[in-house]
């Protein structure tokens, strides 16, 4: 409406776009894969109580871990062993770098919120040093991209499309973390010290240590996002991988409750989101960061609705002002 | 005129944007209310800005469209935030994406426009003190205007009723709800007050420091400005000195090369990000052996009238 467009129509030729044509489906499914990685990483360590706002930069570590190894072990190794080392360094990778603001938080109370978010901009930073220097394929017209992987390195597709295999494993990394987190003991320990770290603590939680191992597999999981990008898409580094889906993954982990299982529901809308961006920046030439706007009404749409989910029995003090306090004055 | 009084200087203008930024969220923390959508709310600010010095050409107009447009987008957060009693966190995170994703979207149009910057302003006799003469007296309106809000940001918080109500709201609001300060109309006042200066700061980035529009124009200096109110322990005097470290950090980015120190771009523009979580450790661990509380205590808190916590 604001850019002066109307919004019945756009939101016609958007659900034309999305739910009608075949690509748009695929491409629902594509999108949706790194915000299930993301927002699981997110939603992992929200269970603890710990706000990873870092998976951007985490995701960025991971493609920068995995394609290092690519890019010198290409070719090398035989073909399933590539890829699943290379799985292993976006692990590395993602988790050594979400390992910083774990460390720090569990080591010496820094505030977690600040620092995970400031190495988003470090990594991302670092990722444009080596591919504007090192890794610069000299065949690429100085673009700032790497050279193709080979296909060792290139996770298979479903059939014609463009639905890889990270999708299989994003689902597999979901059922497997909602399994940690209701069936083991870590898994009750993490919600327990979410829950109430007082109790968690005298009932022999290590809690330092568990805030370190939680930043570290959040921060894996995240890598795992760039890994299943930039082999199941790119098939190479190059600038502006992520559009954004760490910070994406805040809003996938809250919309789910920090469920497992919650995040690919919110995984699958938000993707929604940022494909209907994708429609309106090729129908209106809208930029893509109109995502971001998206997003903020949205969490601040659920912030403001949970009032009414949580408390409902106190909805008859909810607008209570100051006004009131004379009153209560007088009739006492 | 040397090297290091060009460093100084430039220190000064980069840090301008962080100080009137951290005055912000000093004021809206020490009420209790953590902002985390200092980020969205500069971005708010530099589009406001650059818009209404596009449209007007007067820098008045600009800077104080930018103070209104964010004291009205902060106010979304202290609805959704004291009103509705979500949680701070997440409503400032909103609030962030929320100013990246309206900059982004009504930035795009802006691109290659330009505006005039801010003509230096030489305070007479005060800019030719050697060495920090020329960094703090011969700088635009908006650094004189940010030493006075520093001045006056102080005075009210330590120095006026007001302040004290604002304090001891942080620090205690069932107290204060007990003797009659409404906790939340004070709580509201501070987040949409601080909100306006952290808009100001925005709006220096168009005015006087880069006088175009990019996307992202503030490039994460929100975050350092969450920072710096820890790192200036809720004091709008110590803000002072964090700010322009840290300006001096983002002044040296720029400048180093030109001093022909071989380093990669990219590691220079780590720099002040690397700093922040540097200095931000430092603190807390001095803060925790010394044992020191500075934090407002109900920092976060979510007030819920009439019920104890």
């Amino acid at each position: 409406m604001a850019v002066g467009i109307k919004p019945l129509t756009a939101y016609q030729i958007i659900g034309e776009e999305i739910f009608l044509t075949k690509y748009g489906w695929q491409d629902l499914l594509v999108k949706m894969t790194p915000l299930m990685f993301t927002g699981l990483a997110v939603a992992f360590a929200a269970q603890m109580r710990l706000w990873n706002i870092g998976a951007e930069g985490q995701f960025h570590m991971g493609t920068f871990a995995m394609t290092w190894f690519v890019l010198h072990f290409d070719e090398k190794l035989p073909g399933g062993m590539l890829i699943v080392l290379m799985l292993i360094m976006a692990i590395l990778g993602g988790g050594l770098w979400g390992s910083i603001p774990g460390f720090l938080k569990a080591r010496f109370g820094v505030n977690e919120i600040i620092t995970s978010l400031l190495l988003n901009y470090v990594a991302a930073a670092w990722v444009d040093h080596m591919l504007f220097g090192a890794w610069r394929d000299p065949g690429s017209n100085n673009f700032p991209i790497t050279r193709e992987f080979s296909e060792a390195g290139q996770l298979p597709t479903f059939g014609n499309t463009s639905i890889h295999a990270g999708l299989i494993i994003a689902f597999i990394f979901v059922a497997i973390f909602a399994w940690i987190l209701w069936k083991t003991r870590l898994g009750f320990q993490i919600r327990l010290t979410g829950d109430n770290p007082d109790a968690a603590r005298y009932s022999g939680v290590n809690i330092r240590t568990l805030t370190l191992l939680v930043f570290a597999v959040s921060g894996a999981i995240a890598g795992l996002a760039g890994f299943s990008e930039v082999s199941g898409i790119h098939y190479r580094l190059q600038q502006n991988i992520s559009i954004g889906y760490g910070y994406t993954g805040i809003i996938v982990a809250w919309l789910a409750r920090n469920h497992p299982l919650g995040v690919v529901l919110s995984a699958f809308f938000m993707s929604i989101v940022f494909v209907s961006a994708e429609v309106l920046q090729i129908e209106y030439g809208l930029p893509i960061s109109m995502v971001y706007l998206y997003q903020g009404i949205i969490l601040f749409t659920v912030l403001g609705s949970e009032i009414f989910t949580e408390y409902r029995l106190r909805v008859r003090s909810l607008f209570i002002f100051p006004r009131k306090n004379k009153t209560r004055a007088v009739s006492r | 005129m040397d090297f290091f009084t060009q460093i100084l200087i430039a220190a000064v203008g980069m840090g301008t944007p962080l100080l009137f930024a951290t005055i912000g969220g000093v004021i809206s923390e020490r009420a209790g209310v953590i902002n985390l959508g200092m980020e969205g709310l500069m971005l708010v600010g530099a589009l406001v800005a650059f818009v209404v010095m596009l449209k007007t050409g007067s820098y008045f107009y600009a800077v104080s469209a930018a103070a209104i447009s964010s004291g009205v987008v902060s106010m979304i957060h202290g609805v959704v935030c004291l009103m509705l009693r979500a949680s701070q966190i997440a409503s400032g995170l909103a609030l962030t994406f929320f100013g990246t994703g309206l900059s982004g979207l009504f930035g795009d149009k802006l691109m290659g426009e330009t505006v005039e910057p801010l003509n230096r302003i030489p305070v007479p006799g005060l800019s030719s003190i050697p060495i920090l003469g020329p960094a703090l007296f011969n700088q635009d309106v908006l650094v004189y205007f940010s030493f006075l809000c520093v001045g006056l940001s102080w005075w009210m918080l330590f120095k006026t009723r007001l302040g004290l109500n604002i304090r001891s709201i942080g620090e205690a609001p069932e107290v204060c709800d007990s003797l009659g300060i409404s906790v939340l109309s004070y709580r509201f006042f501070a987040v949409v007050g601080g909100g306006m200066l952290v808009g100001i700061g925005g709006a220096y980035f168009p005015l006087a420091l880069t006088p175009f529009w990019v996307d992202g124009i503030t490039a994460g200096r929100g975050w350092i400005a969450v920072a710096l109110v820890i790192f200036a322990f809720w004091d709008p005097l110590k803000a002072l000195g964090g700010a322009y470290l840290f300006g001096l950090a983002l002044a040296l980015e720029l400048r180093l090369q030109i001093l022909g120190i071989d380093m990669s771009p990219y590691f220079l523009k780590m720099l002040p990000y690397v700093l922040t979580i540097l200095v931000l450790t430092l603190v807390t661990i001095r803060n925790n052996r010394l044992g020191i509380q500075v934090m407002p205590a109900a920092l976060g808190n979510v007030f819920f009238r009439g019920e104890k916590h």
